[in-house]
């Protein structure tokens, strides 16, 4: 690993550490780049991935990653779903690979739009499907058992 | 409440970290950090910055890392603030009461 990217990981960890109030990281996109400098301290980690097998299995590698590295809460969050079949399909990958899933995400234009529009996907439409996904993901982590 | 988002790139993880953080904060009335791990300018974007005010947040320099040598010889590296003044001073606030912090990039041509 090299020095640049290890004194962020630090810095990112210490952060994490160090600041008492709740947090949110959006991580270096990529499997190599979850280490332990940057996991120390965080108690939930959740993988997004899109419905089809590579985005899945990377999926489930991130989840089996952060195990090992010791976090707490981890699940899966299963982004851009467009059918039913999708959902069975996801449904019955996470099981087989003890993925717990924390969350749908809808495949929504609303977020095509936004991003067109140059607007947050919550000030473009907030009772968008997705925003409204999301919303749920968020109650259901402020309530997760063992919430701390 | 500590959460990591990872995924690929493409997956929709900043999406979903910056609303998160933002719904976070409104749901709970609580002050929520959103760290930028990735030097991706989306994130900005979706806590609600305009393009204009995305393109001007700066990332936290490096000098904010300190190389320490403890009793034993061991060097090891520690914030050289507080995080509360690394906040105040390169945090970005948003109308939500949450704050943006973006963390150095990374020279992937010069890293060593």
């Amino acid at each position: 690993m090299c020095g640049a990217h290890a004194a962020v990981r630090t810095l990112v960890g210490e952060m994490v550490a160090e600041y008492d109030r709740p947090t949110v990281v959006d991580m270096e996109a990529g499997l190599e780049h979850l280490s332990r400098g940057t996991t120390r301290h965080v108690d939930r980690l959740l993988a997004v991935f899109e419905p089809y097998f590579k985005s899945l299995e990377t999926g489930a590698r991130v989840c089996e990653l952060a195990k090992e590295l010791g976090i707490k809460q981890i699940f899966g969050v299963a982004n851009k779903v467009r059918h039913a079949n999708d959902e069975r399909a996801i449904r019955e990958f996470c099981a087989r690979r003890s993925v717990e899933l924390a969350g749908f995400i809808p495949y929504d234009d609303a977020l095509l739009e936004a991003e067109r529009a140059g607007v947050a996907p919550l000030d473009y439409d907030r009772h968008g499907l997705a925003v409204q996904a999301i919303a749920e993901l968020a109650k259901k982590l402020l309530h997760a058992n063992g919430a701390p | 409440m500590k959460i990591a988002v990872a995924g690929k790139g493409g997956s929709g993880k900043t999406t979903i970290a910056g609303t998160l953080a933002r719904l976070m904060a409104q749901q709970n009335g609580n002050e929520v950090l959103a760290i930028d791990g990735d030097s991706n300018p989306n994130l900005a974007l979706t806590l609600g910055l305009s393009r204009e005010q995305t393109a001007q947040v700066t990332s936290m320099p490096r000098s904010v890392l300190q190389r320490v040598t403890d009793i034993e010889g061991k060097t090891k590296v520690v914030l050289a603030k507080s995080p509360d003044e690394i906040i105040r001073e390169f945090g970005v606030k948003t109308s939500d009461g949450v704050t943006l912090l973006v963390m150095p990039g990374v020279d992937h041509a010069g890293a060593g």
